[in-house]
Parts: structure tokens; C-alpha cells; sequence
């Protein structure tokens, strides 16, 4: 239907009691990055629409050792915060600058496969979604909020204000494989953190975007390669066990067979990168 | 001279980059007029069906339809695109009758105060359809027993009543026997969407005087003039056909596919209607470059003489045939490529199949064909162990040689601009290569 | 219907329209006020032709409702086009014929002006990955990448 309803909530009390008036009729939205799209092209046919853009969700700020990324702080903003190089560089690295402009870091956690490169950034680096909902506020840990393909723990009646990011000293490095070095959804993204005494990983934490319905860890490299070296073998094993654990549909980017044969040429590379060492590929 | 020359030599503006430049240019998808229609289409979500009913009662009850245009209001129902020029028979429906052969083609035409409300009504077309086998690959579409996409009972194009296209030259089983190598290469290639940065649109507006203006980025104003005169059966000077801005082509608005339905629905209404191909229309929907697979056997001497050299070839024309038997002709006298061959067949078909339809884009017909040769010399000189240049030198077109076709070579330059393009990248060429002129072979000094 | 007037700043006046709900910045541009220099390629926010400024940051008018940006500053072609003459970005890539079918060139434009606001002297890289939003099916990109080059008044900036 055309839509017959626009509001642009000045609050989160404010959005969540449109939500509590409408129900699960009314579509959210915050860049409309993703949703945009499908309405213009009358694929999408939504009554009523909530935009998120006025309700203040947009402050990108430190508080001790946590970064407090607003749920509509756009993804330019996150180029534009120097304290997780990551997160930067992931979100330096999806689409463009128009779109960067607009997208929300929220709207990312929400976007599909193979979208969702700083939704993989904000796994590896083990970040908690902030959600408001009619009986209060309750924090997540990422790695419970997806519950399968384009679902996820909210509630209807419930909303993402921000995401907390843990400041800590370790490794990261980010690697995203698209048909072409700018403006391209992924073949497969990979995201990683670890710690490390001397040469020893003391903690390790894999994510792999666009080879499943969400961002995943990969738990079992993850698990070959906590109390390593990053020897050459330790890394084979693991991208090994990634390429294994990976769940890639095929679409107009890549076959399923290519994103799994992927996973592993790219999680390779981000051990190698984390050990400090440029290697062989797969 | 030179001091004569005011515009050689010299650069030039063109004179519509102040328009581009400002962004005053207009295309006619920027105009707007009062009162004006959008028209969207119901398109047919599958391969290949039989059409058993449309039922339109909930869409026209969708606030901001106006109405609905099936094949019953189209006064001719059928394209002309080759038509005009002779390429017979004619076999695309303006709106599908009974029958819809590819994702995509057209069944009802909706038109509405908005956009959004038309989207909303064709999503509320209620379409009864009856799936039936589809084909998707040219060597199934020819075989016995295919899913059969025309209504004549074939998957290939008749030309004379052939069901391909054939040039011969002397004799090619006798040229491959003599020969000293045989090489074969088989090529192919995959459908290519133009993807113009605007999209394939018009705006058809009634005049007071009983005419139509119509607004439209074609390619080819005359050719969607006349078609649009035929399907409406309209005289043409009811007709102003107004383009020239034309937000990039490539081949792919030369279909006129969008002027007869928005200038039917200005008749119907007598309000202005726009056309305008969404994004996804314009890459799913609307004609590509036809795949193409080409098989060349070639017979070739120890000195590089290519002496026989067959071409079977196959364009995938998709569901309707559009441009592509005219690709095919066009092919067909090219497809040995420039270079003299005393014997030469060419065999090259246009195969239906329930495929997005194929048509013009970039010296279609021929575009391939030179990659397929081109890639296919440079095989004959490793077999033969010669470089790609002496290959190509040695059997390069002169004047008076006689093509496929039958017809004598006059003013080539082949050898002239081959020691051209040598030069320019600093290739020095043997002696016998830069020897070598264009004139008729019984006057070469050396050479072949 | 529930249409609402939007206010906001179009080449340094204010204006006004009637939106409909979730009516898009495009949209109003194009059909209501005249700034058909803003295109019209994708609606999919792929494409970059419909590229505004925001205040002064370049964004996708296809993928913004007119409300979101009620009381904010809008620049579009129209805006930045003199009454008499060129902008220089305009200049350059009239001189470099950073164009062929024209389709993409204002949205190229409106990015030139927004990079060399940020990045008065890009090098080849940044011009590249400044574009990175904004298709071109004509020119293979490099007369209009030697037409922001040349824009930055530096024949061979960064290369």
C-alpha cells in the first residue's frame, strides 16, 4: 500500500511507544540503506514507517574503557573515531561514501548476507547490543542477538540504542574479499582479535561474515588456535576447521562452493596477518 | 593547410557540455507534466506458462488506479522491430494473449495518479498461470523433443527457409583434407546487460490537436515512431517523437519497447502517461548482448596458409527474437574474419530459448565473432609455431581477394594499419612482413 | 493521505514542499522543485546519480525522506551553477570532456566539490575511492578523474 504514515520519533520513548501503538506492522528504519530500496521498486509495500534518524541515537562516545556507539551513528562516524582502528577500517571498507554517510552502525547489524562487514568487525571484537524496550533496558552479548536468517532476539516491541565496544590493547586485523576494491558486497569478510604474551596467543576471537545467514565465530579454529604460535600448521588446521564451518548460500556474487573455498584462503590470511607474517595462500 | 583547418586538429567543445556540465540537460525521464500517469506493468514471474486468467478486481479497487491496459486494447498487438525492414516473421507481443515465455514479459499494463499506487495495483493482480517446461541452453533448444518457445513449432530462426543463416566458398572438406594442421577452437561467451546509468523511458502526452509528443530516450526515434504508428495504427503525423538525450544506449533502447504502451495509455486516458523502467527492469527485463558459442575448425599449411576454415556459430535469441536474426546475417559475413580464405563455410543459427530476449548492443553480431577469431589466429600460429603477427600478416584480407560471401575486397588496409599499430608499440617487423602492401596478391612483391 | 510541509534550505533560500509520507529527498527535488540535475539511475542507492550535499556532505536523496532532513542545508548542480559562467569543478570537466552521455556527471560533480571541500589536493588514490558510490557506462572513468585532478588546480596531483 502507499505508505500513509511517516514518523520521525524526537526520542526513544517516544519511538517505542509508536512501536507499542502499531506492533510489528510498523517497519523501522534508520539509514534506509536496505529499506529504501525495496520500497522505491514497490517490492516492499509497507502502511507505516518509523525513522529513526531524530531520536538521538547518533553519539559515538568513550566512556572508560568502552567505546558507546549509537545505534544511528552513521558509518562515517566510525571512520572518524580513532579508538577502534577496527571498526574503522570495517566500516572504510563497505560501500561508499554517499552511503556511508547514511548507514547506521544499528542498521548493520540488521542487514543481510553478504552485508553485515561491520556487524562482523563488532563480533571479533566481542561488542554488547544496548536494547530499550517497554519494561526497561537489557544488554546482549552480539553473539546471542542473531537467532537465524534475518531474525534476531528483539522483541516487536523492542529497539537497538547502542552498541558497547570493549577498549582493550589487542591485535585486530579485518579482510574483505569483493569482486572489485570499493563499493562491493562481500565474497566473505573476515574480523579478528587476539591477544598475545611474546608469540603465544592468549586469546583469539574469529569472525566470518557473508558465509552464513549472520556473522559467525568460528569456534573451532578459534579453539586450534588459542595457546598457539600461529604456527603454519596451527593456521592451515584452522582455516581448515573455517572453511568447514562456514554456511554460504549462493547469490549474484558468489557460489556457495567459492564463499566456503574462501572462508579458508581468508582466514589463513588473517592469521598470517596476526602473526606478523605475510604467507602463502591457500 | 593546416592553417585552413578550423575544427581538425583542434579541440572542440561539444555543444551540449555546457547542458551536462550545469545539469540543465534534460533527458526525458526528468520531465514532469500535470495530471501525469505512471505506468507500471505486470510482468510474468516465470519461464514459461500458459496464461488462464488475469483477474484484475483488486487492483482496481488499490486509491490512484485509473485503469488497466491488456492485449485487448492494443490496437496491432505485435512489435515490428525487424518488421519494417523485411526480417520476417513477426512474433513479439506488445501484451502477452496466451502465452508468456520469459521472466518478465509484459501481461497487464497498470496506470495510476502515482507510482506507488501503481506498484501497489500490480501487486494486486491475481495472475492464473499454468507453468510448462522451459529451455535455457541453445544445444537443448535445437534437440528433438525441446520445449518449444515460438508459436511455428521451431527453436530456430528460418532465413529462406533455412533454419539458419549459410555462406559457402569453394569447398571446405576438400580445403581440411589438404591441409597440413587442423585447429579447433570452440568459444563462448555469457549475456551482457547495457546497464545504462538512465533507464529506458518515455512520456506521452496528448496534444490539443489530437496528436501525441512523445518524450523518449530512445536510440532510434524513426524506428519507435513507425512501430508506435503500427501497433496504435495511427498515421505517423499523429505522432511528434521528441529525443536526442539519450542517458547512455549502447544498443540497448533501439527495442521500442516502452512508446506504443504510454502513448496507448495517452490515447486511453487523455492524460499524459510516463514509462520509465525501474532499476531491476532494466537489468532483468530489458534485452542483453545474446550469448553467443562459436566453433571454428580451421585448416591451415606448414607455412601458415589458413586454406579452410568452417564456422558454426549460435546467438541465443532469448524468448523473442528482436535484433538478433539481423546479428546473425551480419555475423555471418563476417565470421571468417579478415583474412583471405579460398574455402570457407559458415553455419550460424538463432536459437530460441525462455531467455531474458537478446538484442542489439555494440556491433552485435560481429563483436564476437572477432574474438572468436582473433583468439582462434593466435591458436593456428602456436600449432603452426609461427608469431600472431606473421600469421596475421601472411593471411590478411588484400584488395580483389574474394570474401565468404562472394563479393571482391576493395580499399582493405589491413597489412597498412597491422606495420601501423607495430610501429606505434615499437614492434620491429621482419622484412618480409614490412614488404607487404594491400595491393591485389597477383602484384605483391613477395608475401603470400 | 497524511502529506506534511517540509522546510528546509535549498541553494541558500529556504523552501518548502508538501510531502507525502516517506516521500524522498529525489523526489521532491525532481518533481516539485525543479532541480532535475538531481537523476534519476537506480532508487537502490547503487548508482550515485541522484547525489546531493547535506550540509554539506554528499548523500543519496533516493534513500532520504524529505523529512529526515527538515531545517538542514541542501545543495544540488542548481545551487552550485552561476548565473553566468561555471563553477570551476563544471570548468574542468567541460575543458577534460569528463563526460559522454552526461547521465552521471552531476552526481560526479556534487562528489568533486565535496572531496576538494574536504581534500583540497587529492591524490589519484583518494579521487578513485571518492568515486568509488558513482557509476559511469561511458567514459571508463578517466576523463573525469583528469577533470577533478585538474580541478584541484594541480596538473598531477598525487599520482
Amino acid at each position: 500500500m502507499t505508505v500513509s504514515s511517516y514518523f520521525l520519533p524526537a526520542s526513544v520513548p517516544e519511538a517505542l511507544g509508536l512501536l507499542g501503538e502499531h506492533g510489528p506492522e510498523l517497519l523501522v528504519i534508520a539509514g534506509g540503506t536496505v529499506a529504501m530500496p525495496l520500497i522505491n521498486e514497490g517490492i516492499s509495500l509497507p502502511g507505516r514507517v518509523m525513522g529513526l534518524r531524530r531520536a538521538g541515537l547518533d553519539r559515538v562516545e568513550r566512556a572508560g574503557a568502552e567505546l558507546r556507539v549509537g545505534a544511528t551513528a552513521t558509518l562515517t562516524q566510525l571512520v572518524g573515531q580513532g579508538d577502534v582502528p577496527l571498526l574503522a577500517e570495517a566500516a572504510s571498507r563497505t560501500a561508499s561514501w554517499s552511503v556511508r554517510n547514511m548507514a547506521t552502525v544499528g542498521g548493520n547489524l540488521f542487514t543481510p548476507p553478504p552485508g553485515g562487514d561491520v556487524a562482523t568487525a563488532l563480533l571479533a571484537l566481542d561488542a554488547r547490543v544496548v536494547v530499550a524496550g517497554p519494561a526497561g533496558e537489557r544488554t546482549l552479548p552480539l553473539t546471542a542477538f542473531w537467532t537465524g536468517f534475518m531474525t534476531t532476539a528483539l522483541a516487536s516491541d523492542e529497539l537497538v540504542t547502542s552498541i558497547i565496544v570493549p577498549l582493550d590493547e589487542g591485535r585486530t586485523a579485518f579482510l574483505k574479499f569483493g569482486r572489485r576494491r570499493a563499493n562491493t558486497p562481500a565474497v566473505v569478510t573476515v574480523a579478528a582479535h587476539a591477544t598475545l604474551e611474546h608469540d603465544r596467543v592468549v586469546s583469539i576471537r574469529l569472525a566470518l561474515g557473508a558465509a552464513a545467514p549472520h556473522p559467525v565465530r568460528l569456534t573451532r579454529a578459534e579453539a586450534v588456535v588459542a595457546g598457539s604460535s600461529l604456527e603454519p600448521a596451527v593456521i592451515d588446521e584452522a582455516a581448515a576447521l573455517a572453511a568447514e564451518d562456514a554456511d554460504p548460500v549462493a547469490d549474484a556474487v558468489a557460489s556457495d562452493w567459492y564463499r566456503r573455498r574462501m572462508t579458508g584462503v581468508f582466514v589463513r590470511r588473517i592469521l598470517e596477518q596476526l602473526a606478523g607474517r605475510a604467507g602463502r595462500d591457500a | 593547410m593546416t592553417a585552413d583547418l578550423h575544427v581538425v586538429g583542434r579541440s572542440v567543445e561539444r555543444n551540449d557540455g555546457i547542458g551536462f556540465v550545469t545539469g540543465r540537460a534534460r533527458y526525458s525521464t526528468d520531465l514532469v507534466f500535470p495530471g501525469m500517469l505512471h505506468l507500471k506493468m505486470v510482468r510474468s514471474p516465470v519461464h514459461h506458462a500458459r496464461i488462464r486468467g488475469v483477474d484484475l478486481s483488486a487492483a482496481e479497487r488499490v486509491p490512484g488506479f485509473v485503469r488497466a491496459l491488456t492485449h485487448q486494447d492494443v490496437p496491432h498487438n505485435v512489435y515490428t522491430i525487424l518488421g519494417l525492414i523485411g526480417v520476417e516473421p513477426e512474433e513479439e507481443f506488445v501484451l502477452a494473449v496466451d502465452r508468456v515465455r520469459y521472466v518478465g514479459e509484459p501481461i497487464v499494463a497498470i496506470l495510476a495518479e502515482t507510482e506507488a499506487a501503481a506498484y501497489e495495483a500490480v501487486a494486486r493482480v491475481h495472475l492464473d498461470l499454468e507453468e510448462l517446461p522451459a529451455v535455457f541452453d541453445m544445444d537443448e533448444a535445437l534437440a528433438p523433443g525441446a520445449p518449444i518457445v515460438t508459436h511455428w513449432g521451431s527453436n530456430a530462426f528460418s532465413y529462406d527457409g533455412d533454419d539458419h543463416r549459410k555462406v559457402r566458398l569453394g569447398d571446405v572438406e576438400a580445403g581440411l583434407a589438404a591441409a597440413d594442421h587442423i585447429v579447433d577452437g570452440e568459444y563462448r561467451s555469457g549475456p551482457i546487460e547495457h546497464a545504462p546509468t538512465e533507464t529506458t523511458g518515455c512520456v506521452a502526452v496528448p496534444e490539443p490537436n489530437g496528436r501525441f509528443t512523445v518524450y523518449t530516450n530512445t536510440q532510434a526515434l524513426y524506428f519507435s515512431l513507425d512501430n508506435t504508428s503500427i501497433i496504435l495504427q495511427l498515421p505517423g503525423n499523429r505522432l511528434r517523437f521528441i529525443g536526442g538525450m539519450v542517458g547512455g544506449g549502447f544498443g540497448g533502447k533501439v527495442d521500442v519497447i516502452v512508446e506504443p504502451l504510454a502513448t496507448l495509455g495517452a490515447m486511453k486516458t487523455g492524460r499524459p502517461v510516463r514509462y520509465v523502467y525501474n532499476r531491476s527492469e532494466e537489468m532483468q527485463v530489458s534485452s542483453t548482448r545474446s550469448p553467443w558459442i562459436i566453433r571454428i575448425r580451421d585448416g591451415v599449411m606448414a607455412d601458415g596458409t589458413i586454406v579452410a576454415r568452417r564456422v558454426t556459430s549460435y546467438a541465443d535469441c532469448g524468448a523473442y527474437s528482436r535484433q538478433t536474426p539481423y546479428a546473425i546475417t551480419k555475423h555471418a559475413a563476417n565470421a571468417a574474419g579478415p583474412y583471405a580464405i579460398p574455402n570457407v563455410a559458415i553455419d550460424a543459427w538463432c536459437v530460441f530459448t525462455n531467455r531474458t530476449p537478446t538484442s542489439a548492443m555494440r556491433g552485435f553480431g560481429v563483436t564476437m565473432a572477432s574474438f572468436a577469431v582473433e583468439v582462434q589466429m593466435d591458436r593456428v600460429a602456436e600449432v603452426v609455431g609461427l608469431d600472431p603477427w606473421t600469421i596475421r600478416f601472411r593471411n590478411a584480407i588484400r584488395n580483389g581477394d574474394i570474401k565468404p560471401h562472394r563479393k571482391p575486397a576493395a580499399d582493405v588496409a589491413l597489412v597498412e594499419t597491422m606495420q601501423a599499430a607495430a610501429a606505434l608499440v615499437g614492434h620491429e617487423l621482419p622484412a618480409e612482413l614490412r614488404a607487404m602492401t594491400s595491393a591485389p596478391r597477383d602484384q605483391q612483391d613477395g608475401g603470400r | 493521505m497524511a502529506s506534511v510541509i517540509v522546510g528546509f534550505k535549498l541553494a541558500g533560500r529556504e523552501v518548502e514542499v508538501m510531502a507525502s509520507p516517506l516521500a524522498t529527498l529525489q523526489q521532491v527535488l525532481r518533481t516539485q522543485l525543479g532541480h532535475t540535475s538531481v537523476k534519476d539511475g537506480c532508487r537502490q542507492g547503487g548508482c550515485g546519480s541522484c547525489t546531493v550535499l547535506v550540509d554539506g556532505e554528499p548523500m543519496l536523496s533516493c534513500l532520504l525522506p524529505v523529512q529526515d532532513i527538515a531545517g538542514r542545508s541542501v545543495t544540488t548542480l542548481e545551487a552550485l551553477t552561476p548565473a553566468e559562467g561555471l563553477h570551476p569543478v563544471q570548468r574542468a570537466f567541460l575543458d577534460a570532456n569528463g563526460f559522454q552521455c552526461g547521465y552521471c556527471t552531476p552526481g560526479m560533480e556534487m562528489l568533486a566539490v565535496a572531496l576538494l571541500e574536504h581534500n583540497p589536493q587529492p591524490t589519484r588514490e583518494e579521487i578513485e575511492d571518492a568515486l568509488g558510490g558513482n557509476v559511469c557506462r561511458c567514459t571508463g572513468y578517466e576523463p573525469i578523474i583528469e577533470a577533478i585532478t585538474a580541478a584541484t588546480g594541480s596538473r598531477e596531483a598525487g599520482r
